[in-house]
C-alpha cells in the first residue's frame, strides 16, 4: 500500500482536531499509516469565494509545493478536494510548469469516502454502532466530485447500523463560509430546515462528510437540540468502536 | 424597470416575514421540480438531452455574430422588417415610433423579459401609450406595479383578496370574488376586448432560428398567439443572443425550455413566424417588425469569462431548486430577472458595484449548475463577479478587506506565518468561550450566533496533536518512516 | 440611426477571438420513433387527455359527421366557423350544419377583416379546422397557417373542434415541421403547436384552463 497523505483543512485543524484525528485512527486501522506534512496551510478557498484568485493562487503553489510528489492525497472535506481538484487548474492556467503540476495532482486527490471505497477497497471498516443512522449530501462531495453512494456505503456496512434516509438530504445547509454570518437571517433558516430532516427522519446520529456542514448543524444542534449529535463520517467509522462519540 | 438591487438584505428580511409567501414558496418548487424529473424520463436519456441542449447555447453563443446576421437575411428574405437596438432607451424609441407612426394609443403584449429590461411599459406610459400585459401573471404584477416574483409566475405570491381589490378597480371585474378561477375569467373578459380591438401587439422571441429567419413564442395561455394574430402591426423584441443555428436546434430547446420550466412536455402552445402574414391570409400582421436588442450584452460578449451567462435561455429551472430563493422568493433580487438566473444575468447587465448581494448571497451549492439546460455555470461567475468587485475595493472603501486577504494569502504561503497568526487570533476568539461553546460574539461573525453555537478555537491544533502522536508512536514502536 | 446600431453591435461582437463550437453528444432515438401506427394513437390520445383534451376516432367522413353532430348537441352549438383545408371541405360542413341547425361560416363570408373578428371573437361558439399534423410525442397538433386555415380559429372560441387525418399522425415534433421548413415549397408564415386548451396557474398556481383561448379541445381522427 502506497503512503497517503492527509490535507487537514483549516476549520479541522484549528476548531475540530478531533475529526483529525479520527481519520489518522481509522487509516490505520485498515493499515494505512498516513502521511501527514506539517507545512500544509489552506487549500485556498477563503480568498477564492471572497473574490481575490490572486491570494489563493499563493495558496495553491504552497499547496503543490507540499503535496506535489505524493502519491496519494486523502482530504476530510469535499470542498478543499473540489478546490484542488477543479479550481487549481484553472487558477494556474497561465503558468505552464505549475498548471502541469496542478493537473496532476487534480488526478490524486481525493475526499475521504471516495479514497476509502473507490481506492482502497474498502465498504466495511470494522467498526460497530447500535442505532440509526442518517446522512447529509454535503454540496460539493454530492454536486461537484458525485460523491454520495460511498459515504452510505461505509455507513450501512458499521455493524449495527440501521440506514434512514432522511428527506432533502441533497439541499444545502446554509454554511457557505463567509454566508453563514453576512447572510445569516437566510443561512440560519437553511439550517433549521436541515435539522427538522434530520429530527422527523427519527434517526439517532447525522452523519456529515464536510467540516463546513458539520459546524453549521452542529453548532445550531449544539444551542437548540443538544441532545441530538452530528458527527464526521471519520470519526463515525473511526471511534464509535471506541467509546463511541465525544 | 426600476433597478433596486442595493435593497436585497432589506427585501429579503421582509419577504422572510411574508407567511403567505413562505407557504407558497414552501409548495410550489418543490412540485414543479418534481415534475420536472418526471418529464425529463420522457427523453430515453435525459442527461444526454441536457447536454444537447448546453451544447445548443454554447454553440450559439460561440457563433453569435454569424447567426445574427443569416437570421437577419432570412427573416428580412420573409418580409420581416428587422431593425437593431444598441440600449434600453434605443428599443424604447424605435417601438414608440413604429406605434407613433401607426396612431396607436394602446398596445398589448406578450411576456417579453427584454421588454423589461428595457422598462418598455413606462416609455410607453410617458408618451401617452397605454401597455397591456396580457399574460395574466404579467397583467398583475404591471397592474400593481411589482417586479416579478417568479419568471413563470409573476404573481403567484400574490394573495387573491389582493387581487380581486385590483381587478375590481382596474379590470372591470362586478362581483368580488376570491376563486382563481373566476378572477382568471375576469382577467379574459377584460383582455379579450384588447386583444379583439388592438392594432399593434407587442411579444418577446424565445429562440430564433438562423437557418429560417423564424422566431418562436413557448406560452400557455393565448396570449402571445393573440397577439401575433389580431392587430395589423406585430413588434418582437429579442435580445442578441436568442438565435440558434436551426429548426431542429430550436425544436429540441423547446422541448427542454417547456421540461424545465414549468415540467410539461410542451407548452399549451408554440406559435412560429416566419415574416408578415400572407397576402391572402384573414388574420396576422400585415407588418412584422424584429427588434434585435444588444442593452450591454456586446460587452458582455467581450469578456470571455462572462460570456457564458448569454448561454440563459429563461426556463427558471434554477429558481425552483435554488434553496434560498425558495426562502426569499423573487422580490430580493431587485431587477427583471430572479433567483440564480438573476444572480448572473442582473450584475452582467447593470454591473457588479450595485449588485453585490447578488453573487454573494450564495453557499455555491451548485444545484443551479447541475440543473441548468444551458449550460450556464453560476458558482464561477459569482466567483468572477466577486473578483471583480475585489478588484473594485482594493482602490475603494473595501480596502481594509483587500488588505486583510493580501496577508492571508501571504501567511497561506508561509507556514510558520500561518501558525503565528493563529496562535496570535486563538486567545481573542477563545476569551468568548465557555464550556468548549462560544455563544456569542461581536463584529463580522455576530450573526452566526443568534442560532448557532461555535467551538472554541482548539488550544491544541491538530497538527499539534499530530506531532505528539507520533512521538508517542515513535517512542513505543521505534520510529516510522 | 439603425444602420449604425447594427454594425455597431456586429463589430463588436466580431472583435473577441472566436470561441470553439462544442461537438454535439448523439442522444438515443426518441421513443416514439418504433411506434406503429396504433401505438401513435393510443400515446396521441394518452398524451392528449392528460391536457383536458379529448380524442374522437372515426372511420370515414360519415363518423367523423357523427361525432360532430354528437358534440354539436350536448355543446349547444348554434354558430361555428370552419377551415377550408381539404379535410375540413371533404365533410361538407356547410350541409352538415343545415341538417343539424347548425349556421356554418368561413372566415371568407365576412365583408373585411373587422366583421371577421367581430365574428370569431363574439359570435363563434366553436372553431372547426383541420390540422396539418397530429404529433404523438406529446399530443400536439400542428398546423401552418394560411387563407385556408386562419390562425384565430383555434384560438377566439371557446371550443376548438379539429379534424385530422389519421395518416398525419407523426411521432415527433421534426417530422412535422421539416415538411414545412424543408426544402422546396412555400414555407408558411405562422406554424402553431397546440397541446391541448389554453391555460394558466398563474394565480396562487391554481391550474386552469381556457384563460384566453379555448377551455376545451376535442380532436377527431379520421381514418
Amino acid at each position: 500500500m502506497g503512503a497517503v497523505s492527509l490535507f487537514i483543512p483549516c476549520t479541522v485543524d484549528f476548531m475540530m482536531p478531533e475529526v483529525g484525528e479520527a481519520v489518522v485512527r481509522l487509516l490505520r486501522r485498515l493499515g494505512v499509516e498516513p502521511v501527514y506534512h506539517e507545512e500544509q496551510t489552506c487549500c485556498g478557498q477563503p480568498a477564492m469565494n471572497a473574490g481575490y484568485p490572486a491570494e489563493a493562487r499563493k495558496a495553491a503553489k504552497h499547496f503543490i509545493e507540499t503535496f506535489g510528489d505524493d502519491e496519494v492525497v486523502v482530504s476530510p472535506s469535499g470542498s478543499c478536494t473540489a478546490m484542488v481538484k477543479y479550481h487549481y487548474p484553472e487558477l494556474l492556467r497561465d503558468e505552464p510548469s505549475w498548471h502541469g503540476r496542478a493537473e496532476e495532482l487534480s488526478n490524486r486527490i481525493y475526499e475521504l469516502s471516495q479514497y476509502l471505497v473507490d481506492v482502497l477497497g474498502v465498504e466495511d471498516v470494522g467498526a460497530s454502532f447500535d442505532g440509526t443512522v442518517t446522512y447529509h449530501e454535503s454540496c460539493h462531495i454530492l454536486r461537484r466530485l458525485g460523491v454520495s453512494r460511498q459515504p452510505k456505503v461505509l455507513i450501512k456496512k458499521v455493524k449495527g447500523t440501521t440506514f434512514i434516509p432522511m428527506d432533502q438530504a441533497d439541499a444545502c445547509c446554509g454554511f457557505g463560509g463567509e454566508f453563514s454570518f453576512r447572510y445569516a437571517f437566510i443561512s440560519e433558516e437553511m439550517v433549521r430546515e436541515k435539522v427538522d430532516h434530520y429530527l422527523k427522519s427519527g434517526a439517532d446520529l447525522l452523519i456529515i462528510s464536510e467540516p463546513g456542514c458539520l459546524l453549521n448543524i452542529s453548532g445550531y444542534l449544539s444551542r437548540n437540540n443538544p441532545d441530538k449529535k452530528a458527527l464526521h463520517l471519520a470519526e463515525f467509522l473511526a471511534g464509535v468502536q471506541e467509546g463511541g462519540v465525544k | 424597470m426600476k433597478v433596486n438591487t442595493r435593497n436585497f438584505v432589506q427585501t429579503a428580511e421582509r419577504e422572510m416575514q411574508n407567511q403567505y409567501a413562505r407557504a407558497f414558496l414552501a409548495l410550489m418548487p418543490p412540485v414543479i421540480a418534481a415534475l420536472r424529473v418526471q418529464v425529463m424520463g420522457s427523453f430515453p436519456d435525459p442527461e444526454a438531452a441536457q447536454e444537447l441542449g448546453r451544447a445548443i447555447r454554447a454553440e450559439a453563443v460561440a457563433r453569435m455574430p454569424d447567426l445574427l446576421e443569416e437570421f437577419e437575411r432570412n427573416a428580412v428574405a420573409a418580409g420581416a422588417r428587422v431593425l437593431w437596438a444598441r440600449d434600453a432607451s434605443e428599443a424604447n424609441e424605435l417601438v414608440l415610433s413604429i406605434a407613433r407612426e401607426r396612431n396607436v394609443t394602446e398596445v398589448t403584449k406578450g411576456k417579453s423579459m427584454i421588454s423589461e429590461e428595457t422598462g418598455l411599459n413606462e416609455a410607453f406610459k410617458n408618451n401617452g401609450i397605454e401597455p397591456f400585459e396580457t399574460d395574466l401573471g404579467e397583467f398583475i404584477a404591471q397592474q400593481l406595479e411589482r417586479p416579478p416574483f417568479h419568471i413563470v409566475g409573476p404573481a403567484i405570491n400574490v394573495p387573491v383578496e389582493e387581487i380581486c381589490d385590483l381587478f375590481m378597480k382596474k379590470a372591470g371585474m362586478e362581483k368580488a370574488t376570491t376563486d382563481p378561477v373566476e378572477l382568471g375569467y375576469a382577467a379574459r373578459l377584460f383582455l379579450r376586448d384588447k386583444f379583439r380591438r388592438v392594432r399593434m401587439g407587442i411579444t418577446g422571441v424565445n429562440v430564433a432560428v438562423a437557418e429560417t429567419g423564424a422566431i418562436v413564442n413557448v406560452e400557455n395561455e393565448g396570449n402571445i398567439r393573440f397577439n401575433k394574430s389580431s392587430p395589423l402591426t406585430q413588434v418582437s423584441l429579442m435580445s442578441i443572443e436568442k438565435v440558434v443555428p436551426t429548426m431542429n436546434d430550436a425544436l429540441h430547446l423547446v422541448r427542454l425550455l417547456c421540461r424545465n420550466c414549468t415540467g410539461q412536455g410542451i407548452s399549451a402552445y408554440v406559435s412560429i413566424d416566419r415574416g408578415p402574414k400572407m397576402k391572402e391570409e384573414f388574420d396576422g400582421p400585415e407588418e412584422l417588425f424584429i427588434i434585435i436588442v444588444d442593452n450591454g450584452r456586446s460587452r458582455i460578449y467581450e469578456d470571455v469569462k462572462m460570456r457564458q451567462v448569454l448561454r440563459c435561455i429563461r426556463c427558471g429551472a434554477c429558481l425552483n431548486l435554488c434553496p434560498i430563493y425558495s426562502k426569499i422568493g423573487g422580490y430580493p433580487y431587485g431587477w427583471a430577472y430572479s433567483g440564480p438566473m438573476g444572480q448572473v444575468l442582473n450584475p452582467a447587465l447593470l454591473g457588479v458595484d450595485d449588485t453585490s448581494d447578488l453573487f454573494n448571497a450564495c453557499t455555491l451549492c451548485g444545484t443551479c449548475r447541475e440543473i441548468c439546460p444551458a449550460g450556464v455555470d453560476h458558482p464561477e461567475l459569482f466567483l468572477y463577479y466577486r473578483e471583480l468587485e475585489a478588484e473594485g475595493k482594493k482602490m475603494s472603501s473595501g480596502r481594509w478587506e483587500a488588505r486583510f486577504f493580501k496577508l492571508w494569502g501571504t501567511a497561506a504561503a508561509h507556514t510558520g506565518l500561518w501558525r503565528f497568526f493563529y496562535r496570535l487570533v486563538r486567545p481573542v476568539v477563545a476569551r468568548y468561550g465557555k464550556e468548549g461553546k462560544i455563544k456569542a460574539m461581536p463584529g463580522p461573525f455576530e450573526g452566526w450566533f443568534k442560532t448557532r453555537d461555535l467551538p472554541v478555537p482548539a488550544r491544541r491544533t491538530f497538527r499539534d496533536r499530530w506531532r505528539k502522536s507520533m512521538s508517542e508512536k515513535n517512542l513505543s514502536r521505534g520510529g516510522m518512516e | 440611426m439603425e444602420e449604425s446600431a447594427r454594425e455597431e453591435i456586429l463589430a463588436r461582437l466580431r472583435k473577441v477571438p472566436k470561441e470553439e463550437t462544442p461537438v454535439r453528444p448523439v442522444l438515443p432515438p426518441a421513443r416514439e420513433l418504433s411506434l406503429d401506427k396504433e401505438g401513435l394513437v393510443s400515446l396521441f390520445t394518452e398524451k392528449l387527455s392528460r391536457e383536458t383534451g379529448v380524442v374522437y376516432r372515426a372511420a370515414d367522413r360519415d363518423e367523423a359527421l357523427d361525432h360532430l353532430t354528437e358534440i354539436a348537441r350536448t355543446e349547444n352549438l348554434k354558430r361555428v366557423m370552419t377551415s377550408t383545408d381539404d379535410t375540413i371541405l371533404s365533410l361538407d360542413l356547410p350541409a352538415w350544419g343545415d341538417r343539424n341547425g347548425v349556421a356554418v361560416s368561413t372566415a371568407a363570408d365576412y365583408v373585411d377583416r373587422e366583421e371577421y373578428k367581430r365574428a370569431v371573437f363574439d359570435e363563434a361558439d366553436a372553431g372547426i379546422t383541420g390540422a396539418d399534423f397530429a404529433v404523438a410525442e406529446t399530443g400536439t397538433l400542428v398546423t401552418a397557417h394560411s387563407e385556408r386555415q386562419p390562425r384565430l380559429l383555434s384560438l377566439a372560441p371557446i371550443l376548438h373542434i379539429a379534424v385530422v387525418g389519421i395518416d398525419r399522425l407523426v411521432p415527433v415534433y421534426e417530422e412535422a415541421l421539416n415538411a414545412f421548413y424543408g426544402d422546396g415549397g412555400r414555407i408558411p408564415a405562422h406554424v402553431t403547436l397546440i397541446t391541448g386548451p389554453s391555460m394558466t396557474a398563474d394565480i396562487r398556481a391554481t391550474s386552469f384552463k381556457g384563460m384566453h383561448g379555448p377551455r376545451r379541445v376535442m380532436v377527431i381522427l379520421l381514418g
